[in-house]
């Protein structure tokens, strides 16, 4: 590793780290959650770096180089579509093959009972043995190889588990790699490590579906509470097995539909925040911190995340207030986020250059701050936008 | 749901070792060694099925 990597590395971790747990670092760190965007900047389709991991790790290493960040994602372009395809997983539209090359993956959620990958009649099943079901029932019913235990085994059925299987270690143990890339080439902290998901959105975006999830918070609570609590230490244990072995960087959550509109806030109350706030704190007592990625408006539940233990979240807004987060959530934890998508698509410099200004007056002046846009940012920021954050958080985010 | 026993309710576990471990005549060297490794590639499939779900 060239010494000046190194140092670099030394001292974006120093100034990464020290923002998660809400303290003044030397000057607010950049961390920017770019997924097609690196195949924009690196001169990629999004068909390449979604079906192609080594091309997306290539796309990332080269932003990585040249734009002045302190952290990011090893790949943020988190579904490879190469495995999604072996797997024979139904569920996605992938581009190149069902979408146009430039445009980006996109998860075809059930619209009703009759497309649900969980049945209405199912939950007993789920919550009895979570693992089981997934095995048995979702897998065969999401994969167009994979056939139930019953019915007349296939060849393509035998490869899909073995394809899958082989791939899936192929695709995370690259990652290792990827990450000594970033270290030793760019002197770039890999900014997440492990996934979580709240057991309720795991339900509602890969079992059940909105819509039907709408009727059963209505025709079965019970059983959705239930399946909430039986999904809990699956989540856990998934989300501490990828989770950095050093404890540095946060394990991820990625928020969907627990959020006003989708649920009241009595509902978020009773399915979506029990076991979400359980587990958090459990691996906060483990030693890692959960990086809340807000995604659309989460205004009406901040009272909530207030309950958590602090310093064991960062809060990462994406569509609500982020001065309100900040005035909720700031003594207790790391905000991140905040500079909004469309500004970063259609603004101007200047105006990038003012929002950055705003956001480091208002959320950064005392620390425990982090630089991003609210969203990932897919294929549609301009790289000049994305440049005029980074220069104006180095220029005017010195503490 | 009885299609396959195997797979158990505990987190990181689709054969658990108690019910491998009824499989074997007898273990005539280091018991703790087969278990290990058992359990350690149990682990494996395990987060093959979940991080279909979670992850792709």
């Amino acid at each position: 590793m060239p010494d000046h990597a190194e140092q670099l590395y030394q001292q974006r971790l120093k100034r990464y780290t020290t923002a998660l747990r809400n303290g003044k670092p030397d000057c607010v760190p950049i961390r920017p959650f770019v997924a097609e965007f690196t195949a924009k900047y690196a001169g990629y389709t999004c068909q390449q770096v979604t079906h192609d991991f080594n091309l997306a790790f290539e796309a990332a290493i080269k932003c990585a180089t040249d734009f002045d960040w302190d952290a990011v994602v090893g790949n943020m372009v988190y579904v490879w579509t190469g495995l999604v395809d072996a797997a024979g997983l139904k569920y996605y539209m992938i581009p190149g093959i069902d979408a146009p090359a430039d445009g980006c993956f996109q998860y075809i959620e059930p619209a009703d009972e009759t497309s649900a990958h969980m049945l209405a009649d199912e939950y007993d099943q789920l919550i009895a043995n979570p693992t089981e079901f997934l095995a048995n029932v979702w897998l065969p019913r999401v994969s167009r190889d994979v056939v139930a235990p019953g019915e007349p085994n296939t060849a393509r059925n035998n490869l899909s588990w073995l394809k899958g299987g082989m791939a899936t270690l192929q695709y995370f143990q690259a990652f290792g790699a990827q990450h000594e890339r970033m270290k030793s080439e760019c002197g770039v902290v890999p900014a997440l490590m492990g996934c979580l998901k709240a057991p309720f959105d795991i339900i509602v975006d890969k079992l059940r579906g909105y819509n039907p999830m709408c009727m059963d918070l209505f025709q079965r609570p019970e059983k959705v509470a239930a399946a909430c609590e039986a999904m809990a230490p699956h989540m856990m244990f998934n989300a501490l097995a990828g989770a950095d072995p050093e404890k540095n960087v946060p394990i991820s959550l990625w928020m969907h539909r627990g959020c006003t509109p989708f649920l009241s806030p009595q509902q978020f109350e009773r399915f979506y925040w029990p076991t979400l706030k359980e587990i958090t704190i459990e691996i906060h007592k483990q030693g890692w911190q959960v990086l809340y990625y807000a995604e659309g408006d989460w205004d009406h539940h901040l009272k909530y995340f207030a309950e958590l233990p602090e310093g064991s979240i960062i809060y990462h807004v994406d569509r609500g207030d982020i001065f309100e987060a900040h005035r909720v959530l700031g003594d207790k934890f790391c905000i991140s986020g905040g500079v909004p998508n469309e500004l970063l698509t259609f603004g101007t410099t200047q105006e990038v250059r003012d929002y950055c200004k705003k956001l480091i007056d208002g959320v950064g002046r005392d620390g425990g701050y982090i630089m991003d846009a609210g969203a990932i940012m897919q294929n549609d920021p301009k790289i000049e936008n994305v440049q005029a954050m980074t220069d104006f958080t180095r220029e005017y985010g010195v503490y | 749901m009885n299609q396959d026993e195997n797979l158990k309710q505990a987190p990181g576990v689709c054969v658990p070792w108690d019910e491998k471990k009824k499989e074997y005549p007898e273990i005539m060297g280091d018991e703790e060694t087969v278990k290990r490794v058992w359990e350690n590639v149990d682990t494996l499939g395990y987060l093959y099925i979940w991080n279909c779900l979670i992850s792709f």
